[in-house]
């Protein structure tokens, strides 16, 4: 039943989408004031999208399965929150799910720029509405969620347990809030290129949806290397995997746009800029939706894949891309340079020097992502490009990155010369004598390693003494530079200082090393109500004599019968110490990882710290004076 | 003869266009070096000299052939037409298991041996990386 | 003519980048694993569909012949896909199709049958799915061809005009 009114409510749906367009091409000329029939009727679309998701989700917490996505999906033993989460875990509930965001989005879109000229909402509202048309069109034909199963299956056919996780359970939604709103950013920026209307005024109103969509977009990639570190049991955050580097590109292409747009508030200079990286964030998000959704990329995190969708996408991508790159040659007027000149030292300059940084780590990603695809398609040569592309490419360049975002805004704009120099110079000196003090004694690249850990410190120092010296100054701002500095700071110390062992065990077996000693001291098995865990018991003592017992487990599955390991994690403020095992078929050896990992929860607690300077910054009425 | 403005300005594109050269060369310099190719076994055996970089091995493991020599593991894996013995002494993924599909990283020691540092499983069960359903189907 | 330039070769690159992307899209992911030693089939208890009459898997694979072995329910949506291939496959001398009802309701079963028609020689009853297991199966639907006790192909997912092909070449 529920199925039923959710499948005709997304056909309402479309059908309000043809009388919204219809309305606002009338409203375009003849009246001064925006139809409020237009808003009441995107309210209307949004109202039908809302009931046809919440029939999906009933229809998961029923366990109706009649319908083919819950039966495909679900199963009468999950817990209720799973189920619920299930709704947008599988290709056609986040496709709904999209596609509410996406009307959502408009509707306060509309609400919240009351004094925006009529011309210009108007044509946001289209562009949105080709979109919105777009991924209904998509769900209707080719991912309908409310396929009917006849006759009704007794039972599901349950949730990759892999996906059973409380992380991953809200990561999708906000991920998709994140890349949906870049799509307000593309309609609206298109209309104020149609529209001639790129101002200072516009540039401070959609700074705040770039901040909404950068700020959900960094929780969303957060979530999921949260997930990945928890769950998968691989003892990283980040593998530079195909699915990980596509929600990557965008957020380097936001983070880029919310600078620019910033100078673009204060000067009005940089407009054809910004256009084009309004376009490119909302290209690539869906380039990413492309990518993931169509299987075209080999990645380990799997999703069921279908040509035919796949197909869809990508035609609608180049629609897209082609209908922005002609309206922006034909409506675009190139600004007039000459009364504005740049000046060498100015925090344009900075912002500038930044954008060329991002881009530069944008396309290293982009190439590092596609290359494969290009290759195979061209010479079926099969390759992949692993982490040592990325880490070559990207991290000798966060040295002059770091530094230009510790000074850089420090200058002023238009014009100005750098002040309290002795304050930076020295600085400077103190992060370079800590980080040869902390790398001096390590077996590694020292050079490269201490200029590389001097950047992060003297990035660190700066912003902590921009704190207390001009108080509240730019907040937002040095809390965002602040925290990127503890973000990359614990990367570097997480990679320099983890070390792990991996072998392999029998019971009451010892493992012996330097430093080490492993003793795997017992096994025991446990019947859970849809998996049974074995879960092994090791004492592990360190150099100091400082004794720490692990249990990690390994869960077998009944439905779908799948094993997997969970990891015994112990977190304390400095480090944290994981441990995975696994079962060697035939053999009464187990494989062992224990790894100590530094610094792992300040990756987390720094991501979060960005994430409120963005709030921070969206909650300022002013900025600066 | 030209402006200063215009100086300016040609001065900024040939930066640009030297920046842009420089960043596409960089980064088709290091894919050269960092790319992993993959291999089935049968095409090890047709290699005319033996490569010194990373390369990946995809292919089944051999149904009897996993076993733990000096807690060093060590399989076959088989494309059915040819077989490569593999040490390796690492992470064990939870899908590794005989007669399954499986792709490990590392270096060629000869045309028979094979020194894995990584071995790699999917999330699913019925999902093979696509170099591996190739490299079987080519036979 | 620097400005016309630019504008056709943006065109010219996100053309290359749609064709590349498009070809890309043709080699999918989805992989099917194949036996390729040829494996002993699993020995079970079970119940005939019709008559319900206990029976043994000894009792149901005997003789030279081929049998093909398919995993099937009334309520999975791609087992009527392959159903025609089935009742092709039944008009074949040399095979002998067995039904395994899987997980399934008897009168939602029974009604498959009569309105699809019956293209097996003999169904057995699997209800819990323990059968499947010992199979080694993924899932509804599923086929496997059996010689001398022998599993010989496995095909996972419904049937199809290529494995349908491969099935009679096999079956020569």
């Amino acid at each position: 039943m529920s199925s039923l009114i959710g499948y005709y409510s997304l056909i309402f749906g479309v059908g309000v989408s043809i009388l919204v367009i219809f309305f606002s091409i009338k409203n375009f000329n003849d009246t001064q004031k925006l139809d409020t029939k237009v808003i009441s009727l995107v309210f209307l679309q949004l109202l039908f999208v809302i009931i046809s998701f919440s029939g999906l989700i009933l229809s998961f917490v029923n366990s109706d399965f009649s319908n083919e996505t819950v039966f495909n999906h679900s199963h009468t033993t999950k817990p209720l929150f799973y189920k619920i989460s299930g709704t947008w875990g599988n290709h056609e509930g986040s496709l709904l799910l999209w596609l509410l965001v996406l009307t959502l989005f408009i509707f306060v879109f509309l609400l919240r720029s009351k004094n925006q000229p009529k011309q210009y909402k108007i044509l946001t509202l289209l562009f949105q509405q080709i979109i919105i048309v777009g991924f209904f069109i998509f769900l209707i034909q080719t991912s309908n969620p409310f396929n009917h199963v006849f006759p009704v299956p007794k039972e599901g056919l349950g949730l990759n347990p892999i996906l059973q996780d409380p992380a991953l359970a809200i990561h999708p939604p906000i991920l998709y809030l994140g890349y949906v709103g870049t799509s307000i950013i593309f309609s609206s920026a298109l209309a104020a290129v149609c529209s001639n209307n790129i101002t200072k005024i516009w540039a401070s109103h959609i700074k705040k949806w770039v901040l909404v969509s950068w700020i959900f977009l960094t929780l969303g990639i957060l979530l999921g290397s949260i997930w990945a570190y928890y769950e998968l049991g691989w003892g990283g955050f980040w593998f530079w995997d195909p699915v990980e580097n596509v929600s990557l590109m965008p957020w380097f292409a936001l983070t880029t746009l919310l600078h620019c747009v910033l100078v673009l508030e204060k000067k009005l200079i940089l407009t054809s800029w910004v256009v084009v990286l309004s376009i490119a964030t909302f290209t690539l998000s869906m380039c990413g939706t492309f990518l993931v959704r169509s299987g075209i990329l080999n990645s380990v995190h799997t999703f069921a894949n279908d040509p035919e969708r796949g197909l869809y996408i990508l035609i609608f991508l180049f629609i897209l891309i082609f209908l922005s790159f002609f309206i922006f040659l034909i409506f675009h007027k190139s600004e007039n340079n000459n009364s504005k000149t740049f000046y060498l030292l100015s925090k344009e300059t900075s912002i500038l020097v930044n954008n060329w940084f991002m881009m530069y780590f944008l396309s290293v990603v982009l190439i590092g992502t596609i290359y494969p695809i290009f290759l195979e398609v061209i010479s079926s040569q099969k390759i992949s490009v692993g982490p040592p592309f990325f880490n070559k490419l990207i991290l000798p360049f966060l040295i002059p990155f770091m530094l230009a975002m510790a000074i850089g805004p420090k200058l002023k704009w238009i014009k100005s010369d750098i002040e309290d120099k002795i304050y930076l110079i020295s600085f400077f000196v103190i992060s370079l004598i800590l980080s040869v003090l902390i790398i001096r004694n390590l077996d590694i690249n020292f050079l490269y390693n201490s200029i590389l850990i001097t950047a992060a410190f003297y990035l660190f120092f700066i912003t902590l003494r921009d704190f207390f010296h001009r108080k509240y100054r730019n907040l937002p701002q040095i809390t965002a530079h602040f925290s990127f500095s503890i973000l990359i700071l614990s990367i570097l110390f997480n990679n320099i200082f983890s070390f792990e062992v991996i072998t392999n065990l029998k019971i009451n077996e010892t493992y012996q090393a330097q430093n080490l000693k492993i003793n795997f001291e017992s096994i025991e098995q446990e019947n859970k109500q849809n998996f049974k865990a074995i879960r092994g018991k090791f004492v592990v003592e360190d150099q100091n004599g400082l004794i720490e017992v692990m249990k990690p487990e390994l869960r077998i599955y009944n439905q779908p019968n799948i094993v997997t390991s969970e990891a015994d994690i112990k977190t304390n403020i400095f480090t944290d110490k994981f441990m995975t095992m696994n079962y060697v078929q035939n053999q009464d050896y187990f494989n062992i990882r224990y790894q100590v990992k530094p610094f792992m929860i300040w990756i987390w607690i720094s991501t979060i710290l960005l994430c409120f300077s963005g709030c921070l910054s969206l909650i300022r009425k002013k900025y600066e004076n | 003869m030209y402006g200063r403005k215009v100086k300016l300005r040609f001065f900024f594109i040939f930066l640009i266009a030297v920046t842009l050269s420089l960043t596409i060369f960089l980064i088709l310099k290091s894919l050269e070096e960092n790319v992993v190719y993959f291999k089935s076994p049968s095409e090890i055996k047709t290699l005319s000299e033996m490569q010194q970089k990373k390369i990946r091995i995809g292919g089944m493991v051999k149904t009897d052939s996993i076993s733990i020599v000096n807690k060093e593991l060590s399989f076959v894996i088989t494309d059915f037409k040819s077989e490569i013995n593999v040490v390796y002494s690492g992470l064990i993924p939870n899908l590794f298991e005989e007669g399954k599909g499986v792709v490990a990283e590392g270096f060629l020691k000869d045309e028979n041996f094979f020194s894995a540092t990584k071995i790699l499983a999917k999330h699913d069960e019925n999902y093979m990386p696509p170099e591996v359903k190739a490299a079987l189907e080519e036979k | 003519m620097k400005t016309k330039i630019f504008p056709l070769f943006l065109i010219f690159t996100f053309s290359i980048i749609f064709f590349v992307f498009y070809k890309g899209l043709q080699n999918t992911n989805i992989y099917t694993p194949e036996i390729k030693s040829e494996t002993k089939i699993p020995n079970f208890d079970t119940k005939e569909f019709f008559s319900k009459d206990k029976i043994n898997s000894d009792q149901i694979f005997i003789g030279r012949d081929y049998y093909l072995l398919n995993i099937w329910a009334s309520w999975c949506i791609p087992c009527k896909e392959e159903h025609k291939y089935l009742m092709d496959l039944s008009k074949k001398e040399n095979i002998k199709i067995i039904g395994q009802n899987y997980k399934d309701n008897f009168d939602n079963a029974k009604n498959f049958l009569i309105n699809l028609d019956n293209p097996y020689d003999l169904i057995f009853f699997d209800n819990d799915g323990t059968i499947a297991i010992e199979w080694g199966a993924y899932g509804v639907p599923e086929t496997f061809l059996i010689k001398n006790n022998l599993i010989i192909k496995k095909i996972i997912g419904p049937l199809n005009e290529k494995s349908l092909s491969e099935i009679k070449e096999l079956t020569k």
